[in-house]
């Protein structure tokens, strides 16, 4: 009796055996079919190879429609081309030749990769859901993963919980939205697994990394019509900018009153830097701008860096600018390595570019452009 | 053992279902949504790579350790956990295997779901049949292979950001190489563009911003920030300026002539052009970039009369269209003319007047100022409106009035009805400042013998002193009209006080009559508004305290429980001028993770600064 149990598990044993090598082989030629280095290829796990085949898979189709006419048309302006001009035809059937596709190539590569670089940021094609289907190769530099290791992931399995709700509503597309190519500006935190040094470590020591997130709506126009958003995601550097004479820099603390505020001010916008200490940033905007102070001022609350899109400071005679802040929360100290998660006071610093010249320089809107003020 | 992947299942006890999962193989793989918190013998959480065998040992190990029915026990708990982890890789995989049979055209029109293998095995076929249709774009060795080819990337790329490359000499800003995707953003030719100055493109006013951001050299005071610390760091520029240098980074904002013809998406509330004889217009742009030094043989050879082999310095940006923000009116540009928006401080002094206010109510801005939104309230309207007042002050949210009448400059009144809504600072939770969106209600005209009627009302009414609850006291003093406002003001505060000092404040109770008949309360003056910050700053510092007391778990269940109340997103497609729905404010948030985040990145800046050297190995495209 114990021996036919036996032997009936050794039976089921094997064919298990043979059906889960059978699998392996047809992942390992799978895998063996994407587009990556060999050494990458090798060293992918079951899920990752599905992950990748599903990506490549989705940017072919949402691409489809572009290049697919995209070649057709350059190809076709190239026949008629050469019609014009009685040459004879010589094999324009199969599109252009090799070696001017090598070059466009090699200039497409060399002009993206510098694009990458300075904007200082990675690609990332995002599904409805919150799939990354794409993101570029330099996303490591940012968030010490690579590639392959992101690409068919969700995104939010990386970021940070309490901006998910957030993400979510940027990633709601109507079909209005997606035709009109709607663009998309937000700030979000995400996991980076950098040392401080610039080193990849593992995500078990992941910090957040605070993200600037940019681009539009696309649609592919093949049979299943997919939505996806592109984005640049950048991190928002603060350090060692040159600073031109249309900004000007400012410290407030956490409810965004004064605390300092650069000398550049009252050239650019009357006021003197002692009367503005103490006084409510909100105070000095556009009414109808408050909502976009706010979305900073939250940002800066809670992501600790915010960009905070165009809105209108009054200039102190009349009128108002347009403006743009980059901020930041910083320690109002200098942080000590020995202690560095004690809780130490914060301040939020800004810099602000002014865009615009003054614009109504009549028109008085508020309290503190008033001629006689009512203040003090 | 058999050969073709790790096989190490052959070995796992018979209850736990094996329907030929393997283990995975070690590799990059990363089952992120297990955050990793791992611990030597931590069964639950681990990232799987070696998983199956050290649980089996640790199986063992405890079988021989334990005996009798503790032994069962023990092995029950140790696999129930092992089993959900199975079951979770399980369908993660069922999961995957079900999206690609959705992508792959063969598997979908049958009926019944197919099995694992079958899908895989279509799905080899499918990408052999998509590399032979993108032809030489994966075959050319020479290049790295990637997902995406060259021409893909820089299309999704273009298409994500508004802009294109740009790089500049910084003598005489000679544009020596824009890229293609100028031709969508200005309308203007690459060709047209490249060799050309960049000042001729360049809004006047912006010239000298320009002129300065490209050749520092001839301005002595550089200012810098240092994010640690967020203080200028003035540097004199010394014999070689290192803002000269490779790597310098730049980013200012410059508006640029272009020649597009303005559609439906255009219209932004964005700087306006001048009017004047220079009917170009332009479109504002963020720059961004680097300053190069690069050999000028490498240029084109119109300047090689001057330049030898000097390098030259240039700087290469990306040029990025301003994101219109989507919460300021996109689609009307003209503001109804009968609606115009208010600010009030929360003692209904007008701080924020718009200009549309003066078709509406005759005065201009600047002499309603300072002034009391009472003293323009009709008497009738006064009790309802002070009962909002007040509410709105302690409300979240929008505050709609009734129809009540404002008077104008000229006497007569004009029916307004507004939603009132209280900006609550998001740090220190203490309301700043009343938003008011005023809408004119045409009803039946105000003919002059309406106002002479309406003033005869008046006179009879004015020997009825209005009762305010809260406000009048019985000892009949004569209400002014400009104290309805400061008292309820007062009466906030009041409870501001309450809520944040000691018990030592001597703060009054908030329905108290007036011991002063008017005190004077303006939030906005500077010693009231540090006194204020001062005990704002400190009772944050107590929260903070507190909150950090309780500890960081609970610190993030607050944030994350404050979430659902939280709708930063702006994109809701009002038609409305002023979302008063969009920023309802936080109640609550830790201070403590934004003392970490900052910490975090500060450790980044590090790094950004690290980066912004390696150019050597650029190949330039031109």
């Amino acid at each position: 009796m114990k021996a036919d149990k036996e032997k009936r598990r050794m039976i089921s044993r094997d064919a298990a055996r043979r059906r889960r090598r059978v699998e392996s082989e047809v992942f390992a030629e799978l895998s063996r079919l994407l587009p990556l280095q060999q050494s990458v290829q090798d060293h992918l796990d079951k899920p990752s190879v599905i992950r990748l085949t599903l990506s490549y898979i989705r940017m072919h189709t949402l691409l489809k429609g572009i290049t697919g006419k995209k070649a057709e048309a350059s190809h076709a302006v190239k026949c008629e081309q050469v019609m014009e001009s009685g040459e004879e035809w010589r094999g324009c059937d199969r599109g252009r030749d090799d070696e001017e596709k090598k070059t466009d190539d090699v200039e497409a590569s060399e002009e993206t990769n510098m694009f990458l670089r300075i904007l200082e940021g990675f690609l990332i094609v995002l599904s409805t859901e919150g799939d990354m289907i794409y993101l570029s190769d330099n996303v490591s530099k940012y968030m010490g993963l690579t590639q392959t290791e992101l690409m068919g992931h969700n995104i939010f399995e990386f970021t940070h919980p309490c901006d998910h709700e957030e993400i979510r509503n940027n990633l709601r597309l109507t079909a209005e939205e997606v035709w009109c190519g709607a663009k998309r500006d937000f700030v979000m935190r995400i996991k980076g697994a950098l040392t401080h040094r610039g080193r990849s470590s593992n995500l078990k020591s992941a910090t957040w990394k605070v993200l600037h997130c940019q681009g539009r709506a696309k649609v592919c126009v093949a049979p299943s019509s997919v939505s996806c958003l592109l984005l640049t995601c950048q991190p928002l550097p603060l350090s060692h900018t040159l600073l031109s004479t249309h900004t000007f820099t400012s410290q407030h603390s956490m409810d965004m009153r004064f605390t300092y505020c650069d000398q550049r001010i009252t050239l650019l916008l009357g006021y003197s830097t002692e009367e503005l200490l103490g006084r409510s940033i909100y105070d000095l905007c556009h009414t109808l701008d408050t909502n976009c102070l706010t979305k900073n001022h939250l940002n800066l609350c809670l992501k600790s860096q915010s960009v905070s899109g165009q809105y209108r400071m009054l200039v102190r005679g009349g009128g108002y600018v347009w403006v743009e802040s980059h901020s930041a929360v910083i320690p109002s100290v200098r942080p000590s390595k020995s202690r560095p998660g004690a809780h130490q006071p914060l301040c939020i610093l800004c810099v602000t570019y002014v865009l615009s010249g003054v614009e109504e320089p009549s028109l008085q809107l508020s309290l503190d452009q008033t001629v006689h003020r009512y203040l003090r | 053992m058999s050969a073709g992947g790790s096989d190490g299942t052959a070995d796992r006890p018979a209850d736990l279902a094996a329907d030929g999962e393997c283990p995975e193989q070690a590799g990059s793989s990363l089952p992120a949504a297990e955050l990793p918190r791992k611990r030597k013998g931590d069964v639950e959480e681990r990232s799987g790579t070696h998983g199956q065998q050290s649980v089996d040992f640790q199986m063992d190990d405890d079988l021989s350790r334990s005996e009798g029915e503790d032994q069962q026990v023990k092995m029950k708990c140790f696999r129930e956990p092992h089993r959900q982890i199975e079951k979770r890789r399980r369908d993660k995989m069922n999961t995957l295997i079900d999206e690609l049979a959705a992508m792959i055209p063969a598997c979908q029109p049958m009926a019944r779901k197919l099995d694992k293998l079958t899908v895989l095995r279509k799905a080899v076929q499918h990408l052999k049949a998509l590399k032979v249709g993108t032809g030489s774009a994966f075959t050319d060795t020479t290049s790295k292979p990637s997902i995406l080819s060259h021409d893909d990337l820089k299309h999704l790329l273009l298409r994500a950001v508004d802009g294109f490359l740009l790089v500049v000499s910084c003598d005489r800003a000679k544009i020596l190489f824009i890229s293609e995707s100028v031709s969508k953003i200005l309308n203007l030719s690459r060709l047209e563009l490249t060799g050309q100055s960049l000042f001729d493109f360049i809004h006047p006013k912006d010239i000298n911003k320009v002129k300065e951001q490209l050749s520092s050299s001839e301005y002595p005071r550089q200012c810098l920030i240092d994010a640690a610390t967020g203080v200028q760091v003035q540097v004199d520029a010394p014999a070689r300026p290192p803002l000269l240098s490779t790597g310098a980074r730049r980013s200012f904002f410059c508006r640029l002539k272009h020649s597009r013809v303005v559609g439906k998406q255009d219209k932004h509330f964005l700087p306006c052009t001048s009017k004047k004889k220079d009917s170009s217009r332009y479109c504002t742009l963020h720059c961004t970039g680097y300053m190069r030094s690069c050999p000028s043989s490498q240029l084109d050879s119109e300047c090689d009369g001057e330049m030898e082999s000097s390098d030259l310095s240039c700087l290469v940006t990306v040029c990025r269209l301003l994101t219109p923000v989507s919460h300021q009116p996109p689609k009307e540009l003209t503001i109804r003319p009968s609606e115009f928006v208010t600010r009030w401080a929360i003692d209904g002094k007008f701080t924020f007047v718009e200009q549309q206010a003066t078709t509406i109510i005759g005065y201009l801005p600047q002499e309603v100022l300072g002034t009391s939104c009472y003293e323009y309230f009709h008497q009738d309207d006064l009790l309802h409106l002070a009962d909002k007042h007040r509410q709105v002050l302690r409300s979240k949210e929008k505050i709609e009035t009734r129809c009540y009448k404002f008077k104008t400059k000229y006497g007569s009144y004009v029916s307004l009805q507004s939603q009132w809504f209280s900006f609550t600072n998001p740090w220190t939770k203490e309301v700043e400042f009343i938003v008011s969106s005023n809408q004119v209600i045409s009803g039946p005209g105000h003919t002059k013998d309406e106002e002479a009627g309406n003033s005869k009302a008046l006179q009879e009414d004015t020997k009825q002193i209005p009762i305010i609850p809260g406000l009048s006291s019985g000892l009949g003093t004569m209400i002014y009209a400009g104290s309805i406002g400061t008292q309820i003001a007062n009466e906030l505060m009041d409870s501001y006080s309450r809520m944040n000092s000691s018990p030592s404040s001597g703060a009054c109770s908030p329905f108290g009559p007036a011991q002063e008949k008017c005190p004077v309360v303006s939030p906005l003056t500077s010693t009231s508004a540090s006194s204020r910050e001062e005990a704002s700053g400190s009772s944050s510092q107590s929260q903070c305290d507190s909150r950090t007391a309780a500890g960081a778990s609970s610190a993030t269940s607050e944030s994350l429980a404050a979430v659902s109340r939280i709708n930063i997103n702006p994109i809701q497609g009002e038609t409305s001028q002023l979302d008063l729905d969009l920023v309802p404010g936080l109640s609550s948030f830790s201070s403590d993770e934004a003392a970490m985040a900052v910490i975090m990145s500060l450790l980044e800046t590090d790094v950004n600064m690290g980066q912004s050297g390696d150019f050597e190995d650029l190949h330039w495209p031109f």
